[in-house]
């Protein structure tokens, strides 16, 4: 399983660069923002500003890169090859979904620790602020686990959709059940029910790319 | 364990609603050397990737080394070695990586042999997979699927695109397989003279059906070819069973036999021929009598 994890990773390692690039951008304009305008007025505004163009990267990137994986194999066969080697389908798409959580998480992981950071410094311990720190911190572990189920959500897509020759179906299907899905965390907000939503659309998701990858001709 | 390393039951595969495969059944069982022929798209390729699961069937069922195709467990694909025909690689890899990723994946991996067989095929590790010629990409290919010292070899006309030096490199390399004790090899080529070579056992598929099945020996013995000539016409009324070719010609008649025997030369012998000779057949001029519309079967 590692080997071919590791295998899927090289093949899309753009896609990895991608996200430390992201995330890279986004801890030092927050670490900015934190520290230059904590006490303005215009801060939840700039928040938001940036917030908006990553949640939009993140709904093409990922999407994209469940399409990529996918369309790449089918058009050039590499499961046909791999799955004649000591290996099952259902290993090979394992392989694949890890490796798609894995690209999220390199996303998300170091602006979550440092939003941590950032709450700590502001909050310190012993503090009159550290009371926000417990409120901000769950706070900030519903947002971890909400974006990164949409992140997940907006990457089964592409994997359902990515398993085709014709490079339309998966571009539009793709961008279009992303579209509305990604909105709901914001009609709905952060917390358990949005969770569940979002359970619920990527175990539909997996189980339809698993029934197809498994059971179509490679 | 079953005998039969392989076997296919009431196999049929539609594509597009048209019928590839009908209703094909097929044993073999292990050491054997089984040689797969058809004509071109007769179903070869199909049958093949349904065995190794790549392919679902329309009905039927298949099993290699006792497991359902559809469900073969990792432990099984690494005892089964498999040449594609137009080998199927990763095209964008390096062959170094191909190697490496293939290594990786294969606990019965042998380093030793696979060395062996990169320095007799002269193979460019440092090259991509899609510069390489066909020939290159078919040794490759053929030095993965033998590296993991396989059960079984499935070979879908791996000499495709090779020369004649590295066709018989390849066959050595076959007989090589062969002689190490229980290994069974499916064989299927467009080189009918490599079949004859090393196979035991021939199936031949015409229009979806398995029309022969049988020992390669037992095949030519069955099968036979005779020129007949009369002292006058050729008679009219010689009805002889299991013909599966007939052309006459003034005194002259060559017709081809299934199912030779004494009671088919006595009914030949009943209109006085003044000579019945027997024309040697050999494994391609039986295939393509074999390969004829309305082909007869000849399973053992």
């Amino acid at each position: 399983m590692f080997t071919l994890i590791k295998r899927e990773i090289e093949d899309h390692i753009a896609y990895f660069i991608g996200a430390v690039i992201l995330s890279g951008i986004l801890i030092a304009l927050s670490t900015l923002l934190a520290f230059h305008n904590y006490d303005s007025p215009n801060a939840p505004v700039l928040s938001i500003g940036l917030w908006i163009p990553a949640i939009i990267v993140l709904m093409i990137g990922l999407p994209g890169m469940g399409v990529s994986q996918m369309y790449t194999d089918r058009n050039r066969r590499i499961s046909a090859f791999l799955s004649t080697l000591p290996v099952t389908r259902s290993r090979i798409l394992a392989a694949r979904i890890i490796t798609g959580i894995l690209a999220i998480l390199t996303f998300l992981v170091p602006l979550t620790i440092t939003a941590m950071i950032l709450l700590r410094i502001f909050a310190p311990a012993g503090s009159i602020y550290s009371i926000y720190f417990s409120i901000y911190s769950s706070f900030i572990f519903d947002i971890f686990w909400a974006v990164f189920l949409m992140s997940f959500a907006c990457y089964c897509l592409g994997l359902q959709t990515g398993w085709t020759s014709s490079r339309i179906t998966p571009t539009l299907g793709g961008m279009a059940l992303t579209f509305v899905l990604v909105p709901l965390i914001f009609v709905k907000g952060f917390g358990l029910h949005i969770v569940v939503i979002l359970l619920l659309f990527i175990i539909a998701s997996l189980t339809r790319t698993w029934h197809r990858f498994t059971s179509t001709s490679l | 364990m079953d005998e039969n390393v392989i076997r296919v039951e009431n196999l049929v595969k539609y594509f597009d609603g048209r019928c590839v495969l009908d209703g094909i059944n097929l044993k073999v069982p292990q050491g054997c050397i089984y040689g797969l022929l058809g004509r071109n798209a007769a179903g070869k390729t199909t049958i093949i990737r349904i065995l190794l699961g790549l392919e679902p069937p329309t009905r039927g069922q298949t099993f290699l080394l006792g497991a359902e195709s559809m469900n073969l467990s990792a432990t099984v694909h690494g005892q089964i070695g498999y040449v594609a025909e137009g080998h199927n690689l990763i095209q964008n890899y390096k062959v170094g990586r191909l190697v490496k990723l293939c290594k990786a994946l294969s606990p019965q991996w042998n380093d030793e042999f696979f060395n062996h067989l990169t320095e007799t095929f002269r193979l460019p590790m440092g090259r991509k997979v899609r510069e390489l010629s066909i020939g290159m990409r078919a040794k490759l290919n053929l030095s993965l699927a033998m590296a993991i010292e396989p059960e079984l070899l499935i070979l879908d006309d791996p000499t495709l695109g090779l020369d004649t030096v590295a066709r018989r490199q390849f066959l050595e390399l076959a007989i090589d397989v062969i002689q190490k004790q229980g290994r069974t090899i499916l064989f299927s080529s467009h080189i009918l003279g490599d079949v004859e070579r090393i196979a035991d056992r021939i199936g031949i598929i015409a229009a979806g059906k398995l029309v022969v099945d049988c020992g390669l020996e037992e095949l030519k013995e069955r099968v036979k070819k005779l020129r007949l000539i009369f002292p006058e016409s050729v008679p009219a009324n010689l009805y002889l069973t299991e013909i599966i070719n007939q052309q006459s010609e003034g005194r002259e008649m060559v017709i081809t036999v299934v199912n030779w025997n004494q009671q088919k030369q006595a009914l030949i012998d009943v209109f006085k021929p003044s000579s019945c000779t027997e024309i040697p057949m050999s494994l391609e001029d039986i295939f393509i009598e074999c390969t004829k519309p309305e082909p007869m079967p000849i399973t053992s």
